[in-house]
């Protein structure tokens, strides 16, 4: 077989199994456009019919998607700006020098990356209720959020960081910044990509968070999307048309930001960072 | 004090208030949580005294009666079966799907990034649509199940004992596959090719190159991937919560969900502490493997 023919039939494969794989996704977005009847055919049906798109406007209102959305995007932003703040500094002092006490940080910092939410919730649920904090629901979940999160961003940046010629902020000190000048004009814009799509993860982590929010957060007036969904899921266990345009809605500004940007996050996951 | 302040704005100081912000933060927020943790496993938490700081000593009647619970047997094995399950799974699927788009054909990044998609997505919505595709009778993979002539009847893969960890184990998989094919796939890059070549030239074909190069090169990625892999399959909560909530009858309760359900269902906290205790020091073991296969490999 010729080389070229080699490549057309590895091409056919790859096709066919990013489609087995990808299959939930398209069926999520095909149940979500199809009528009530139409989704218990025996046998299912695999193409879509007429898209029913008025399955979207149903919920919209009477699922509260704004109002999920809305807290689901502010905790999701709180807990970039918490974990961005708190974060990049110290990954850019991890990247900077190489000694012991570096060694022994970074050693810390990933430890910390493997607490599971679900048994950490405990003692911060116990913590936050006795100090008062759960008065502020959502934000004391972006708290405790931003804890889980930091540890990956610190990893994903100090990558970014490590990219930066060490030289041209030697250059930017010899013409006379100080450090914190030569730190924000310098470092900070060269490894801006990489600091931006590590923000991004943390974003979309955010974004789709549960279990903090499921514990910390006992005002449904409050609770996002992703509680959202749960308490939706219940009463209407039946109307799979309905569930999966709530997980469409979404779910769609994150695959939408994937296909956008799928090649800078690839890169950012695969700079070395998470080896 | 000029002089403290000069250094906070060009000197070590600077480094350190960078450092220390982040450190002071995990410490408050992660740090005194796990000590905390430890404390309140030894008291009796409910919703009575939650406003204090302090509740009433137990001594260990919080782990002797998680020790006791019928449950508790159960618990420990599902925990093992899906986490073994899950990561051996993840694990060749994803480093099959590795060497496949290591094989250079136009677009082999591009596809494997696709894979990413599922990685991406909230876990939540992950279990709702395997949710779906599960369903008894009206599910898709009963579906393709019956056609293929696998099945006679149609699995009850949700409300059935039999099958609900099996459930959930699927959906991981399929999340966590992607995630462990992007590292092996850096791993594969890592090797130089001309290793390949000489040993094309001495005569070793595809198999013997693989467990003669391909495998040695790869072991401390291999070592990290399967540690990340256990450190998340025992972070999974969200497909539980999706799709069957621990049930029926404790037959997909694993110890992360059965800790949480302790505590936020039940609402005895020093319980839910015992199993986080436990667990806890479980994960930081696991992690120190993943922490020293990591320094192997890139030298920190």
């Amino acid at each position: 077989m010729s080389a070229a023919w080699t490549n057309r039939l590895l091409f056919v494969i790859a096709l066919v199994l990013a489609g087995i794989y990808l299959f939930p996704l398209y069926w999520m977005y095909v149940t979500s456009l199809k009528t009530q009847s139409s989704i218990f055919a025996v046998p299912p049906e695999f193409l879509p019919g007429v898209p029913q798109w008025q399955n979207y406007a149903l919920i919209w209102d009477v699922a509260n998607i704004p109002r999920y959305m809305w807290n689901s995007l502010v905790i999701a932003t709180g807990v970039t700006a918490f974990t961005l703040i708190f974060g990049a500094g110290a990954a850019y002092v991890l990247a900077r020098y190489r000694n012991p006490w570096i060694d022994v940080t970074l050693f810390l910092v990933l430890m910390l990356q493997v607490l599971p939410p679900s048994l950490m919730v405990t003692p911060i649920f116990v913590g936050f209720a006795s100090v008062g904090l759960l008065d502020y629901p959502r934000f004391g979940a972006i708290l405790a959020i931003s804890a889980k999160t930091m540890p990956f961003f610190i990893i994903l940046c100090r990558a970014a960081f490590m990219t930066v010629p060490r030289e041209l902020e030697e250059a930017a000190l010899v013409d006379g910044n100080s450090r914190a000048g030569a730190f924000f004009m310098i470092v900070l814009p060269l490894a801006r990509n990489g600091i931006l799509v590590a923000a991004l993860l943390i974003f979309m982590q955010g974004f789709g968070e549960y279990v903090y929010s499921a514990s910390l957060i006992a005002d449904n007036r409050l609770h996002p999307a992703s509680i959202g969904m749960t308490n939706f899921l219940q009463p209407n266990v039946v109307n799979w048309n309905a569930i999966m345009a709530f997980a469409a809605t979404y779910v769609t500004p994150i695959v939408a930001a994937f296909v956008l940007l799928q090649r800078q996050i690839v890169n950012g996951l695969t700079a070395g960072a998470l080896k | 004090m000029t002089r403290l302040i000069r250094s906070l704005r060009d000197g070590i100081g600077f480094d350190t208030l960078l450092i220390i912000l982040a450190l002071f933060y995990l410490f408050v927020f992660a740090g005194l949580p796990l000590i905390y943790n430890v404390i309140i496993s030894f008291q009796r938490v409910d919703v009575f005294s939650l406003g204090t700081l302090w509740h009433p000593n137990v001594g260990f009647e919080n782990y002797e009666r998680v020790f006791n619970d019928p449950l508790a047997r159960r618990v420990l094995i599902n925990t093992l079966i899906f986490t073994i399950g899950s990561v051996a799974l993840q694990f060749t699927l994803g480093f099959a799907a590795a060497l496949f788009f290591h094989q250079r054909f136009p677009g082999a990044t591009w596809f494997r990034g696709l894979f990413l998609a599922g990685w991406i997505m909230p876990g939540l919505v992950v279990g709702v649509l395997w949710n779906w595709l599960l369903s008894g009778d009206f599910g898709v993979i009963n579906h393709v199940l019956k056609s293929m002539g696998w099945i006679d009847s149609a699995i009850f893969w949700r409300s059935d004992t039999a099958w609900s960890l099996y459930a959930v184990m699927m959906a991981n998989v399929w999340y966590g596959m992607p995630f462990n094919m992007i590292l092996l796939s850096v791993g594969l890059a890592a090797i130089p090719d001309d290793l390949y070549e000489a040993a094309e030239l001495d005569g070793a074909n595809a198999w013997q190159r693989f467990w003669t190069i391909t495998l040695p090169m790869m072991r401390s990625t291999i070592g990290a991937v399967l540690a990340l892999g256990v450190i998340f399959t025992l972070q999974q909560f969200d497909l539980f919560a999706a799709i069957t909530q621990g049930g029926p009858a404790g037959s997909s309760t694993v110890a992360q969900y059965w800790s949480w359900e302790l505590s936020f269902r039940e609402f005895d906290f020093g319980r839910g502490a015992v199993i986080s205790v436990m667990m806890i020091v479980v994960v930081l073991f696991v992690s120190l493997i993943y922490v020293r296969s990591t320094r192997a490999e890139t030298r920190l």
